[in-house]
């Protein structure tokens, strides 16, 4: 991903002392893919766009995505004046870009520091400076109108790149002499130093790709590709269609479906590749048709598929699923309490006759701070107090709360446990067991009829 | 990187970065999928959404800008266009051309290659500050808006409390 940052963009300029050639060169940029135009091609409705972007376009809704009129493939003229303006403006960005870039890192030192720094202009630049840090646009404006035009010149430019251009003409691709735009031609074929020596040279200096006029004529004389009719997919059967790419010589794998989609966009490559002016060969067209394949086409869920998204979203994926979760948790609870209960129960009948009913001598013994605990949350519950305080009375008179309370827990049970059939004993217990968080009753003996009525009170209270 | 969608998306990106509009951040949640974004919009300004910061995500197709994105606030949003409770948007600009059964909206205002990220968060403002309620997502919504307007904004007004923490 990090050298994909270098993205040339039409943004780059804001930050120069040229803010306004933003507008410029988003206008010489395609509206689809925001890139510079590439074959541009203009409609029956006089919009522009890239080759390749305007049939995808047309594949995809037979629209002009600028005005939504209906336009059509095979109307698609090559707009040559909009490839010449974006192709000359290429070669200059950078430089211009540069100068720009430059220009701005000076006027902001001399904002800065220009009283401590010493430049070379520094009487004049104080003043200016001065006059003109309220806007930007007055700064640029005046700049056009040649106020500070002394400053321009480069007094150390390291190579002719830099060269500065005055308005009206335009720099030699080649040697960057500046002339007007009518003699380069003569220029380049003539007298220009670096047309034969250097030529491939200074193409590769500059970054797009633009070639030397003179390679551009003969590869305009060399017949164009001819381009692909469509096909009527409807007519055909799979066989067919595969053999119609096999002769095309792409991949010819996959049902129908793929192969109209994968046709489809070899039609997009191919057709706008004849709308270039920088012709692709077949195979870097098939290396284009790969990456299609392994985005959009065929290949493309696999290889999604096959490693997790970094940022997968747990937090997501367990909100989506989340009523499956509750119902395999809400099994396996179910499951476990089931299990412990017959596990219980069946102790519980093996350990019965020897049960202890009623052989609990001693009076259950309430703590009353415990209950005051239990009561709080039911503050200002005027009648669930008073119905609390009744039973601790009752409990400290040694009355048979438990019996009672037992009776509650079962009532309470029968509207939540799968079976309501079991003793009262064995559900005090089994929910004793089942509910082991902070209840104190976990840490009692199995088989002994809990001493502390704080546990049921709890349980009621819940109901 | 490479794909027609994901490279425009990383121009995007770059261009909301270097030059944002007023009231609106967006970018991907990470740098390895560019088909996930993230976006704060703050509410505009004379409208009850105003002093509201509502985070929203877009899901970008693979076949973006042929297709629009999809757009979810990810808090309460009470909102003629917003379907409620799970914060989709539903406005003109999102929906595909050729997919308007009921014909309430013109070709001219659906989504087209030639939109932008920029221009949805932007429709999405102003859709806050004027619900179209000719096609609600959200009938309470909408018919509170047009009867009950006090409720309306009151309503509104508590979820930007709610949603700041307030």
């Amino acid at each position: 991903m990090d050298p994909s940052f270098d993205l040339p963009d039409s943004t780059d300029w804001i930050s120069t002392s040229l803010p306004l050639f933003e507008s410029l060169e988003a206008a010489l940029r395609c509206e689809v893919c925001k890139e510079f135009y590439d074959g541009p091609v203009i409609t029956a409705c006089s919009h522009t766009f890239c080759s390749i972007c305007i049939r995808r376009c047309i594949t995809n809704d037979g629209k002009c995505p600028a005005c939504k009129q209906a336009v059509q493939a095979d109307k698609l003229l090559p707009n040559i004046a909009i490839r010449e303006i974006v192709n000359r403006f290429q070669v200059t960005r950078e430089d211009a870009l540069e100068l720009a870039r430059r220009d701005k890192e000076e006027l902001r030192v001399a904002e800065n520091g220009g009283k401590k720094r010493k430049l070379d202009d520094t009487d004049l630049e104080d003043e200016d400076v001065g006059r003109q840090t309220r806007s930007r646009t007055t700064r640029s404006s005046q700049r056009s109108n040649g106020a500070r035009e002394p400053r321009i010149e480069i007094p150390d430019s390291e190579d002719e790149g830099d060269a500065y251009v005055p308005e009206g003409l335009v720099p030699c691709p080649l040697c960057m002499k500046a002339m007007k735009e009518v003699q380069i031609w003569t220029h380049m074929e003539t007298d220009c130093p670096k047309a034969q020596s250097s030529a491939p040279a200074s193409r590769s200096r500059t970054k797009s790709k633009v070639m030397n006029p003179l390679q551009r004529r003969q590869k305009n004389e060399s017949p164009a590709p001819a381009r692909l009719p469509q096909l009527t997919y409807a007519l055909l059967r799979e066989t067919q269609l595969r053999d119609k790419l096999k002769e095309l010589g792409i991949p010819a794998s996959g049902k129908k479906d793929l192969l109209i989609r994968r046709h489809t966009e070899w039609l997009h490559l191919w057709n706008s590749n004849c709308d270039s002016d920088q012709v692709k060969t077949k195979r870097e067209l098939l290396k284009e048709l790969d990456v299609w394949e392994r985005t959009q086409g065929g290949n493309a869920r696999v290889v999604e598929n096959k490693v997790m998204k970094k940022d997968y979203d747990g937090k997501a994926h367990a909100d989506t699923h989340k009523s499956q979760f509750d119902e395999l948790i809400a099994n396996a609870r179910r499951e476990r309490a089931a299990l412990k209960k017959k596990i219980a129960e069946d102790q519980i009948e093996g350990v019965q006759p020897t049960g202890t009913e009623g052989q609990n001598p001693e009076p259950p013994h309430p703590k009353p701070p415990a209950i005051v605990e239990a009561v709080n949350p039911y503050e200002g519950n005027d009648s669930a107090l008073a119905i609390i305080r009744e039973k601790v009375e009752e409990a400290n008179r040694g009355g048979n709360i438990l019996q009672s309370l037992e009776q509650h827990t079962s009532t309470s049970d029968l509207n939540t446990e799968a079976e309501p059939k079991v003793g009262h004993r064995a559900h005090s217990i089994s929910s004793g067991i089942a509910n082991p968080l902070g209840s104190p009753s976990r840490k009692m003996p199995m088989f002994t009829l809990p001493e502390d009525p704080v546990v049921d009170i709890d349980a009621t209270s819940t109901h | 990187m490479g794909t027609p969608a994901s490279k425009r998306l990383f121009k995007e990106y770059r261009a909301l970065s270097s030059d944002p509009p007023d009231g609106i951040t967006a970018g991907p949640v990470s740098e390895d999928d560019m088909f996930v974004w993230e976006a704060l919009i703050q509410g505009p300004e004379g409208t009850p959404f105003e002093g509201g910061v509502f985070p929203a995500e877009l899901k970008f197709p693979r076949d973006y800008p042929l297709a629009p994105p999809t757009m979810r606030f990810m808090v309460d949003v009470w909102h003629p266009n917003v379907v409620y409770p799970n914060g989709t948007v539903c406005i003109s600009i999102l929906h595909p051309p050729g997919d308007d059964p009921h014909h309430y909206e013109q070709a001219s205002e659906r989504w087209s290659p030639i939109q932008s990220v920029e221009k949805i968060l932007i429709s999405v403002m102003s859709m806050l500050a004027e619900p179209n309620d000719e096609s609600p997502a959200n009938v309470d919504a909408a018919r509170m808006w047009r009867e009950k307007r006090a409720e309306y904004e009151t309503r509104v007004r508590d979820n930007v409390r709610k949603s700041l923490g307030l």
